[in-house]
């Protein structure tokens, strides 16, 4: 079993025009276990993907207090391929794309980036586990020989960032509004890639808005985040609450002095 | 008043032509060049500084052999290859022809059998079409020095399938210049696939010229791709001329993946009506070599049609320059001159510039341009690297992916390849030191 731990974290962006750091997430508590599967809820602009980018280790995020642990060691200190090593990964909200260089050339170098040198993955093994993760995710062929996301639709970037996660098989994946831009078909096919990997070795955090993911993908806990803060955990009854009073009735509930960006 | 050691060259010249049996046009030119070149300007390339190169420091011309052994340490895959010619220093290691080919007219040897068993025929073409012997002082060394190269015939209507391909090696275990003259010539109606790598084994600093003229007839189609890999030590000044008559085609597909000081001289004239070229060029510069590219296509001919596509990385306190030059002619009415040149800088200490220069003296005609010098995309590196691959090894893909557009258009996938490896190789030395 492993163990991610986020302590008190706090994160600023640093804006290169004005020099001005902004602080986003202002003490964040979370703890999860492989075999547990976590959602994040919030409204916009309330550090969800602050927090997911800062966790994996973009260094366009500042931690300027706090720590994250991964089975009790800090990752501060380690930059983003040695945290992915280490058993992160983060599908990401807009992935980049990269023309020239393939899909599958690009998954065969992730999967043996955590090889030794001598004990590369070969290449009919990864042509079979390939074959098999494609069919779960309901993807063609093709797909795997395009240059990476270049011209992909917006389902189609999704479903290769599951892809991706379960070629990689980490430890814990954070989802980052993974559900953004899907239709109910889509979003079907990319929750059956998350629960096919769900198991006692692997955990995620899910970042969503809408609570209709969580009825594909069912969460063990839900928090709620709001101004940069986890205000509020429990099970998933807690993201049914939401959907049924919006992030405003959960804030008056608490009683919290917050001012939701959506807000009239 | 001559000097002694032009008299010296002089008799030199003469008997390093008479001891190759050379014909006496050969000859002649040889030694007329030889007296022009020092008059000679030095062809002027915007932005590329390299008048003070030793290109024209020559060492006495003398017949000598070099050693077929010394070609293990690079391991050249020929042997498979139907149609190849190997060329080490003056030496002729290897020449195949398809005896099918042969047959059919088709020539394909060294330039000194050539001129011996072909003398019209090299005549006819040799630094008459695509460039003049007098075009520069480094055209006129080059003619002088000649000693080596390749003569690539394809008589009218033949189509070889088959790729021809030749390597010309450098022999810099010695003192010794290596000049060297490729000549093809695709006949009327003919197509051919034509590739070439050039290397040097060894360590001595010598120059290098090379001079390539492809020469195309009506309809004449030719793809012709090369890899360019001289040492560190190695002073370059390679220059490579196509002459297009009506409706003949040029693909170019150039890598320049050489370690030294390298000044490139490409021209492509589009004479003929509807004659049509496409110039891809790659290039990777590390140490703190210079590589200074100019790439020129001049339209001619009526709707003619000139592409020039150019992209290169530059790692270390390297500089690479990247000149395009579409010169569309008064006259030249229904053409098109499209260029893009773009440098990506991986150094601090790199320079890079990306020139694009459209000379155009005739309405009718359609043309542009697109030029950048950048650095890696940080997106597309956090990307890779949050999937757990290193920074260096994501950097090659990024750099892959941003030389690939030239990469997929070489034609033959052997070349490709070893392409592909000779660029992986230049982008692990050059990130050794960042």
């Amino acid at each position: 079993m492993s163990k991610l731990e986020v302590k008190n974290l706090h994160v600023a962006v640093v804006d290169e025009d004005k020099s001005l750091q902004k602080e986003i997430l202002k003490g964040v508590d979370l703890t999860m276990n492989t075999g547990e599967i976590h959602a994040i809820m919030g409204p916009n602009g309330t550090g969800k993907s602050t927090l997911s980018q800062a966790i994996m280790g973009n260094p366009a995020y500042k931690v300027t207090e706090g720590d994250v642990l991964l089975d009790g060691k800090s990752l501060l200190e380690m930059p983003v391929d040695e945290r992915a090593r280490a058993g992160l990964f983060l599908a990401m909200q807009y992935p980049a794309e990269i023309a020239g260089v393939t899909n599958i050339e690009f998954m065969r170098a992730a999967i043996n980036a955590r090889r030794a040198d001598d004990d590369q993955i070969p290449v009919l093994e990864f042509m079979k586990f390939l074959d098999k993760n494609l069919a779960t995710l309901d993807m063609s062929d093709d797909m795997v020989e395009r240059y990476l996301n270049e011209g992909f639709s917006g389902g189609e970037k999704k479903r290769n960032e599951i892809l991706q996660l379960m070629m990689i098989q980490p430890k814990f994946a954070i989802l980052d509004e993974i559900d953004s831009g899907l239709d109910i078909d889509a979003l079907k096919v990319v929750s059956k890639g998350v629960n096919a990997m769900r198991g006692p070795e692997f955990g995620s955090l899910i970042i969503t808005h809408y609570q209709r993911l969580l009825n594909y993908i069912v969460p063990d806990t839900v928090h709620v985040m709001m101004d940069g803060r986890i205000v509020e955990s429990g099970g998933p009854e807690l993201a049914e609450k939401l959907e049924a009073e919006g992030y405003a009735g959960v804030r008056d509930d608490l009683g919290l002095d917050v001012k939701l960006t959506d807000e009239i | 008043m001559e000097t002694q050691a032009e008299i010296d060259f002089q008799s030199a010249v003469s008997a390093f032509s008479a001891a190759h049996s050379e014909p006496d046009w050969l000859r002649n030119l040889r030694l007329d060049m030889l007296e022009k070149y020092p008059a000679l300007a030095l062809p002027k390339f915007e932005k590329i500084r390299y008048q003070r190169w030793p290109l024209t420091a020559a060492h006495q011309p003398t017949v000598q052999a070099s050693a077929a052994a010394d070609l293990a340490t690079l391991d050249l895959d020929y042997a498979q290859a139907k149609n190849v010619l190997v060329t080490y220093g003056e030496s002729v290691i290897t020449s195949k022809l398809d005896p099918e080919l042969a047959a059919q007219g088709v020539i394909f040897t060294d330039l000194f059998t050539a001129v011996r068993d072909y003398p019209e025929l090299v005549e006819k073409y040799f630094m008459t079409t695509a460039v003049k012997p007098d075009a520069n002082r480094l055209t006129a060394f080059h003619t002088a020095f000649l000693n080596g190269g390749a003569f690539l015939y394809v008589p009218k209507g033949v189509t070889i399938k088959e790729p021809i391909q030749g390597y010309y090696i450098q022999d810099s275990t010695r003192p010794q210049d290596f000049v060297q003259h490729v000549l093809v010539v695709a006949d009327t109606n003919s197509q051919v696939t034509y590739s070439e790598n050039y290397a040097t084994v060894g360590t001595e600093a010598n120059l290098a010229n090379v001079v390539v003229e492809v020469v195309a007839a009506d309809d004449a189609q030719v793809r012709f791709s090369a890899v360019d890999q001289f040492s560190a030590a190695t002073t370059a000044y390679i220059s490579r001329q196509g002459n297009l008559a009506n409706d003949a085609k040029l693909d170019w597909a150039v890598g320049l993946m050489n370690d030294g000081n390298v000044v490139v001289d490409f021209n492509t004239d589009l004479v003929g009506h509807g004659a049509h070229t496409e110039v891809k060029v790659v290039a990777v510069t590390t140490g703190d070599q210079l590589q200074g590219i100019d790439t020129r296509v001049t339209n001619l001919g009526q709707h003619t049609i000139g592409h020039i596509l150019q992209h290169g990385v530059i790692l270390e306190s390297s500089a690479l320059i990247f000149n395009g030059v579409g010169h569309i002619v008064k006259g030249a009415r229904g053409s098109d001159a499209q260029q893009e040149s773009r440098v990506l800088m991986l150094s601090t200490h790199a320079r890079g510039d990306a020139n694009p220069i459209l000379l155009i003296d005739e309405n009718d005609v359609t043309a542009g341009h697109a030029a950048s010098v950048g650095r890696v995309d940080e997106e597309q590196m956090y990307y890779l690297m949050s999937r757990g691959i290193d920074k260096k090894r994501a950097e090659r893909l990024v750099i892959r992916g941003f030389l690939g557009n030239v990469l997929t258009e070489i034609p033959a996938k052997r070349v490709r390849d070893q392409l592909t490896a000779t660029i992986e190789r230049k982008l692990e030395n050059g990130q050794k030191s960042e």
